[in-house]
């Protein structure tokens, strides 16, 4: 337990100051922020960045980034004399393979993408604007004004779980409480997908004016932006905004901005889980209810939208939901597509709302080879046959097809992938992901990695009860992460049963 | 209004308090929902996913241990969903920890074994061997954690934050590495940790036990629990003395389930572990008075207490009241403490009397 005056939200910053976790720095920042010695060393080595302080060059081993030959780049690191380590997906997929080195200050390349157009809500291309009319016009007309256009867009939230986002302001909009706080989650983690990085790295104004919006319209006086460690100097082109646009006077002083680093936890991209990373814990997802919209960061009324819904916002208060929405087809609005893997223009499309894989691949040059399957959002979303090249990628269509949009990072393999190893790599993603805090997931993320190997290196009936585990993993585990970690080889089995040694795909129960 | 108070849980209309869970509201009507990581003392950590169970409107199975009641919530009965994730679930964390029940009661008792018997299971998976790490070296003298029997239920950091105040152990790593850990993985010794084995008590697996026990080889189901009062302070815990018949031997102390004793499941360092005294050479089992050559030799209490009494007499008269000085042992109970400054201040009329406990 402890002390009432511990300052628990400290410990992780502390942490990286003394340079991650060695013997005796728990003790150090037990000193410092008198939260017990036990509870620092359990936040330390929960976080990879900081558990690991001294692992050199992480090299990507995300899909993308494996069908990239990332082990080569690894061995060619240590040819060098460089150390290091696998890490998982580094939200670098157009560079793939990709790598990252901590002490490397230089910013990230920017991916290619589609051309500058007025019919995008984003336009990565164009010029990021200062003018900031979104904000004065939210300002003049207030936040009944603004959650209407929020409605009438039809925004749904971009970070993978396509939830409406009027519905979230309005709530927080209903609550009696008044300390509220809004969260910018850019903690970018699916493998996959790299598109909220290139949106701080292109339009940065976009988001500092949809965060001040958001402050203004629900009254917070702290916005948190918490982004992903392994992004380097993403952080720092988000603050370079800030200060532009305070400089230029579009913002409130009475906002606190808080920036703050992930430490290496693909988790903390749960909003819950981000939330715990927050206040100085282990990144583990709360269960809900309650949600954040009623008890969030500090327990207290929490807005947290995904970067890529945040920029979404100037667009629809400058040219109105209507307007958002009509850029959409199966859906409102564009999507900021990801696409990786075997094409020949890995980069960041911007199209509607249920555009096909197809057209996302012409957008791309084409695949490289011959299309056998797809991701059509990251890991989570489990592998889609070639057959499906012509569906449309919305948030609904996907959901009803037993897949996702989810954040949208389409990982397209071609003929040469063997689907086995494919669901093998997603296996150990999760595995190495998982927070270890429920059972389903923790548990089950092994039984399916070592079951695929096992299958793998020539053992038929490994895959015996493989579908039982998914089936708890999908009702049992408390957050998104644990619910989806067996989508990969579900997915596989069902449309590639001839790969797996079945002549169609498995049925589902064989629980006694 | 009074609709507004009801709960409806396998079909049974509950009146239920605010701020209850559906596992408390079950409980009280006696309506069994099984739990693993589950303590009436610590706040739910919804962890082991068994105690899920459908409610109307809800997509998603609930944790009954963490889902608060609402007005005119509709729990259902058992379904064959609700019945086959607590079969997941025990298959999955057996494929965690020991499955041989034998083997995994070699020292305490396993309620994960338990629930399996009483509940079945999806089949028997293989063991996934989680790769967390325990603390080899960790020396202290009477706690065991041994982490492939543990499931990180949290149960016991839990249990030694939020009841005992200690937080010496946390959950540490993460994923399949999460384990029991101190910081820096040290020794207890070496930490806050008071050596209460509160951990022990609460952890449903025995991947906490006591070395003692474990040295003396029998399980805890093979060993006779003796009820009686610690004597260590005057608080008045009950304990089980786990008593081998057959060796006459106490083996080791546990408590009395929470919410049965005064102690409420709890025990501290001395009630739980100082107890080789019982079995110890140099225990004193009778009184000692020297002989005339000035040689200790057992005798009755009889002629012990008299040999007492007539030296305190002797001493008062030939050097009067105040020469006497009285001290109880800390050991003593409230009753025993006002007996001996009865004696002091009423037998022989001296503010002579302490408690070597006090300051």
């Amino acid at each position: 337990m402890q002390p009432k005056k511990a300052r628990r939200e400290e410990i992780l910053d502390r942490l990286e100051e003394a340079g991650g976790q060695r013997t005796g720095v728990a003790k150090t920042v037990q000193r410092q922020t008198l939260v017990p010695e036990a509870d620092i060393f359990g936040v330390a080595t929960f976080y990879s960045l900081l558990a690991q302080p001294e692992a050199g060059i992480r090299v990507c081993q995300g899909l993308t980034c494996q069908l990239a030959e990332c082990e080569h780049l690894k061995s060619e690191l240590e040819a060098d004399g460089k150390s290091s380590v696998f890490a998982s997906c580094l939200g670098r997929c157009d560079l793939a393979p990709a790598f990252w080195d901590p002490e490397d200050e230089s910013q990230i390349d920017r991916a290619p993408g589609s051309p500058s157009s007025p019919d995008l809500a984003i336009d990565l291309a164009a010029p990021d604007s200062l003018a900031y009319e979104a904000l004065h016009k939210a300002a003049e007309k207030g936040p009944d004004w603004v959650v209407g256009e929020l409605e009438a867009s039809g925004l749904t939230g971009r970070g993978g779980a396509g939830f409406p986002a009027h519905i979230k302001w309005q709530a927080i909009l209903d609550q009696p409480e008044t300390e509220r706080y809004v969260v910018l989650n850019a903690d970018e983690g699916e493998p996959g997908t790299f598109k909220d990085r290139e949106v701080i790295l292109r339009r940065p104004h976009l988001v500092i004016e949809g965060l001040a919006v958001a402050a203004q319209c629900l009254e917070a006086r702290d916005i948190y932006a918490y982004v992903r460690g392994e992004f380097g100097r993403v952080r720092a082109a988000l603050e370079e905004a800030l200060q532009a646009a305070r400089k230029a006077g579009h913002l409130d002083d009475g906002v606190t901005w808080h920036f703050v680093d992930g430490h290496g936890a693909y988790i903390c991209g749960e909003e819950t889980a981000l939330l715990e990373a927050l206040e100085g814990k282990r990144g583990m997802p709360r269960m809900k209810p309650p949600f954040p919209v009623e008890k969030g960061f500090r327990g207290k009324p929490t807005l947290i939208q995904n970067v890529e819904s945040i920029a979404c916002l100037a667009g629809i208060l400058r040219r109105g939901g209507a307007w958002f929405r009509g850029l959409g087809r199966t859906e409102p609005g564009t999507k900021l597509y990801c696409l990786s893997g075997h094409v020949e223009r890995p980069g960041v499309y911007e199209a509607p709302m249920g555009t096909t894989l197809r057209e996302l691949l012409a957008m791309a040059d084409g695949v490289s080879g011959t299309l056998k399957a797809f991701s059509p959002g990251g890991a989570s979303s489990g592998f889609l046959p070639a057959s499906s090249i012509d569906m449309p990628m919305d948030f609904g269509g996907l959901r009803a097809a037993g897949t996702m949009l989810g954040s949208a990072g389409v990982v397209v393999l071609n003929d040469t992938v063997d689907m086995v190893w494919a669901a093998l790599t997603q296996a150990v993603f999760f595995e190495e992901e998982s927070c270890g805090q429920c059972s389903p997931c923790r548990i089950g993320t092994q039984i399916l990695r070592q079951a695929l190997e096992r299958y793998r290196d020539g053992d038929p009936g490994a895959l015996a009860y493989v579908q039982d585990v998914a089936w708890g993993m999908g009702e049992a585990s408390i957050c998104g992460l644990g619910q989806a970690a067996a989508l990969p080889l579900t997915s596989a089995l069902k449309y590639f049963p001839e790969e797996f040694g079945l002549a169609s795909a498995p049925g589902g129960s064989t629980t006694s | 209004m009074t609709s507004k108070r009801f709960v409806i849980i396998d079909g049974n209309e509950l009146s239920f308090e605010e701020g209850e869970t559906i596992l408390q509201a079950a409980r009280r009507a006696e309506i069994e929902i099984p739990t693993l990581c589950h303590d009436d003392r610590l706040t739910p950590a919804g962890a082991c996913r068994i105690c899920l169970v459908e409610v109307e409107g809800a997509n998603l199975m609930q944790p009954a241990c963490a889902t608060r009641v609402s007005p005119n919530m509709v729990v259902r009965p058992p379904t064959p969903r609700v019945t086959r994730n607590r079969q997941f679930t025990l298959s999955l964390h057996l494929a965690d920890t020991i499955q041989d029940r034998a083997l995994a009661e070699d020292s305490n008792p396993s309620r994960l074994h338990d629930l399996a018997e009483r509940y079945g299971t999806a089949g028997q998976w293989v063991p996934v061997d989680s790769p967390r790490p325990g603390r080899p070296s960790d020396d202290n003298p009477y706690i065991q954690f041994r982490p492939d029997r543990c499931i990180a239920c949290s149960l016991c950091t839990r249990y030694c934050d939020q009841i005992e105040a200690v937080s010496a152990i946390t959950l540490a790593f993460k994923g399949a590495k999460t384990t029991i850990s101190t910081a820096d993985e040290r020794s207890l010794t070496e930490t806050t940790c008071e050596l209460c084995g509160g951990c022990i008590d609460v952890c449903p697996t025995g991947a906490m036990t006591e070395k003692a026990a474990l040295a003396w080889g029998k399980p805890e189901m093979d060993l006779e629990k003796v009820r009686t009062t610690c004597n260590f302070c005057g608080v008045g815990c009950q304990v089980d003395l786990n008593v081998d018949r057959a060796a006459n031997r106490v083996v080791k102390v546990t408590s009395p389930p929470p919410g049965t004793t005064v102690n409420d499941g709890n025990l501290c360092v001395k009630g739980r572990f100082a107890n080789d005294f019982i079995h110890h050479p140099d225990r004193l089992q009778d009184p000692l008075v020297r002989n005339e050559a000035g040689e200790l030799v057992a005798t009755s209490w009889d002629e012990a207490l008299d040999r007492v009494s007539k030296a305190l007499l002797s001493v008062a008269d030939e050097h009067g009241n105040d020469a006497l000085a009285f001290i109880s042992s800390s050991r003593c109970t409230g009753e025993e403490n006002y007996l001996m400054q009865k004696l002091a201040r009423a037998g022989f009329q001296t503010h002579n009397v302490h408690q070597c406990a006090a300051t």
